[in-house]
């Protein structure tokens, strides 16, 4: 049985109402009404019926209850059985804007005149520059873009120096550690960077890189790690709200606040990742294994779950001195 | 957002075919609630859904044309790979027809270096210089040359990366539409019943596999998008 929807709009005179999923109605005015019980007509207008479902071949639906209002806005809405609902709500959530009455429907994409390539070329490039296709019919520049990328670079030297002061980060190497590919000719080396990226102002980012030279390496992993960044929340003394403990992998490290003065108590890559984020005061403890880059990852986890006392005071709804009794 | 009159006929929709889904076994549970019936062993989709959906993208695409946005349509299926350049080229579109190359987005800085090479061959191609080579070396250019025509010929005029990306069948461009989320590029998407609906911003429930619906689709699309230009273009 189709179940018809509730009445839309669109390009059909009101007074006939639509229903999605009768395949071979392709005559034009085709509704089919069911269960009369769920029947949403528009009560302004007399619905009209339409041949009934008998005479259609086996129709297993799938679906009981499909007389549903359209989802409001994501399709994972949860789907309601529809009884009696308004039908002044239901226009108002969906209806589509009336046909105006000078509307011509436009020819479809391949149905107008064919565009010689160079109007097509003309149009493309007004809109967008010449870009890289070679072929300027404005008068623009055609090598617009090379000034635009970055140059891949001449020897080492004059890229290398481009590279060392960018975007007030501040890169610190915190392991190289060569490791091997074991193949059939023999060992394969590369390094394996980690290296930690941050402003002191609460901003921290870890990366990892690989390559075959430890320059590279170090690089690769200063790229990466400026694409995870994550903010400390710090208090105005630099320090954390509150204890926090996490784990990543095996390793598992706990931060606690400290009371100024005290400077970063803690060993390896945790100090690193806590003096780049600018705090200045915390005891902090590898609990777990030793592993460099598990620990800084799992700083970076235990500082992503600390919460300041204004946030959480605004979501629970309750002022700030009852956190602190 | 402006909600306008994009002209979603319900029997045109019939007509063209876009109700029909895949077959009942290959379907893909989330998509039951755009499912309305079952007929002899293929889903039917519901079309109010569907042409709520499709008026919604329809206004989206307006919004951001208007905006001066870009847009790239991805479509590889072979049967549909025509239908994709016409609606690029009418609607002042970047376009992907061919293979989606792995890393087209993520790896944006390649595609660059790339699209580089394509502009310097074709610069060359102009200029003659092609005609003075040895018949090996031009022989070699003229065929990186028509490589890089059919995988990069619809993205040419791309500067940047795209603001919205439009992508025709999901099971086919699962690539192209995973690169988009971890770019964080909302997407059009049109779904067919083996699909997931939650991966795009807005999945539009249709046939994919039926060239008509596919055309359907594209036209209201590319309506909307010259419409939001020309008001682009009125009032930058």
């Amino acid at each position: 049985m189709i179940l018809s929807n509730p009445p839309l709009h669109f390009s059909l005179p009101p007074s006939i109402t639509m229903a999605a999923a009768s395949a071979t109605s392709t005559t034009s005015l085709s509704a089919t009404f069911s269960s009369l019980s769920i029947h949403h007509h528009r009560r302004r207008k007399p619905p009209s019926l339409l041949p009934t479902p008998n005479s259609r071949p086996h129709f297993s639906p799938l679906l009981s209850h499909k007389l549903l209002p359209p989802p409001k806005s994501t399709p994972e809405a949860e789907t309601t059985i529809y009884e009696n609902e308004e039908d002044a709500m239901m226009m108002s959530i969906f209806s589509p804007p009336e046909r105006p009455e000078d509307f011509v429907p436009p020819p479809s994409f391949d149905d107008g005149p064919m565009e010689s390539e160079e109007e097509i070329a003309r149009a493309y490039e007004e809109l967008y520059g010449p870009a890289y296709s070679g072929e300027t019919l404005l008068g623009n520049d055609v090598f617009v873009m090379d000034s635009k990328v970055k140059k891949v670079t001449g020897l080492g030297s004059s890229r290398n120096k481009d590279k060392k002061v960018r975007d007030g980060f501040e890169e610190r190497v915190v392991q190289v550690r060569r490791v091997t590919k074991v193949v059939k000719g023999g060992k394969q080396l590369h390094f394996r960077a980690v290296v930690v990226v941050g402003d002191k102002q609460g901003n921290v980012g870890v990366g990892v890189g690989k390559a075959k030279e430890v320059v590279a390496a170090v690089q690769k992993s200063a790229v990466n790690a400026r694409r995870n960044i994550i903010t400390v929340p710090m208090t105005k003394y630099k320090t954390f709200p509150h204890r926090s403990e996490a784990d990543y992998g095996a390793a598992r490290v706990m931060l606690r606040p400290a009371s100024p003065g005290t400077g970063v108590i803690a060993g390896g890559a945790v100090r690193i990742v806590l003096e780049l984020a600018g705090v200045e005061n915390a005891l902090g403890k590898q609990l777990g294994s030793n592993n460099a880059l598990n620990n800084a990852r799992a700083t970076v986890v235990a500082v992503q779950q600390m919460r300041q006392f204004s946030e959480v005071a605004e979501q629970r709804g309750i002022p700030m001195e009852e956190l602190w009794k | 957002m402006t909600r306008r009159y994009w002209n979603i006929n319900l029997e045109e929709m019939l007509e063209a075919g876009v109700h029909f889904g895949h077959g009942t076994r290959k379907w893909n549970p989330k998509m039951a609630s755009y499912i309305s019936a079952k007929r002899k062993g293929i889903h039917i989709t519901n079309l109010t859904r569907t042409a709520r959906f499709l008026s919604e993208a329809c206004d989206l695409v307006f919004d951001a044309a208007s905006r001066g946005k870009q847009f790239l349509i991805v479509g590889t299926k072979n049967k549909a790979a025509d239908s994709v350049a016409w609606a690029a080229i009418k609607a002042r579109c970047h376009c992907v027809n061919k293979k989606w190359l792995g890393g087209m987005l993520t790896n944006w800085s390649t595609t660059e270096t790339r699209l580089h090479k394509f502009r310097d061959l074709r610069m060359e191609q102009k200029t003659g210089r092609l005609n003075r080579l040895p018949k090996r070396d031009a022989a070699m250019f003229k065929r990186q040359l028509s490589r890089l025509q059919t995988y990069l010929g619809g993205i040419k005029y791309m500067t940047g990366l795209p603001d919205i990306v439009i992508i025709i069948d999901q099971h086919e461009e699962y690539t192209a539409l995973r690169e988009c989320i971890t770019l964080g590029i909302p997407t059009i998407c049109l779904i067919d019943t083996n699909c997931d609906p939650d991966l795009a911003d807005i999945s539009i429930p249709a046939n994919d596999d039926a060239i008509s619906s596919i055309r359907l689709i594209l036209n209201k699309l590319v309506f909307a998008i010259c419409e939001g230009r020309s008001s682009y273009i009125r009032n930058p």
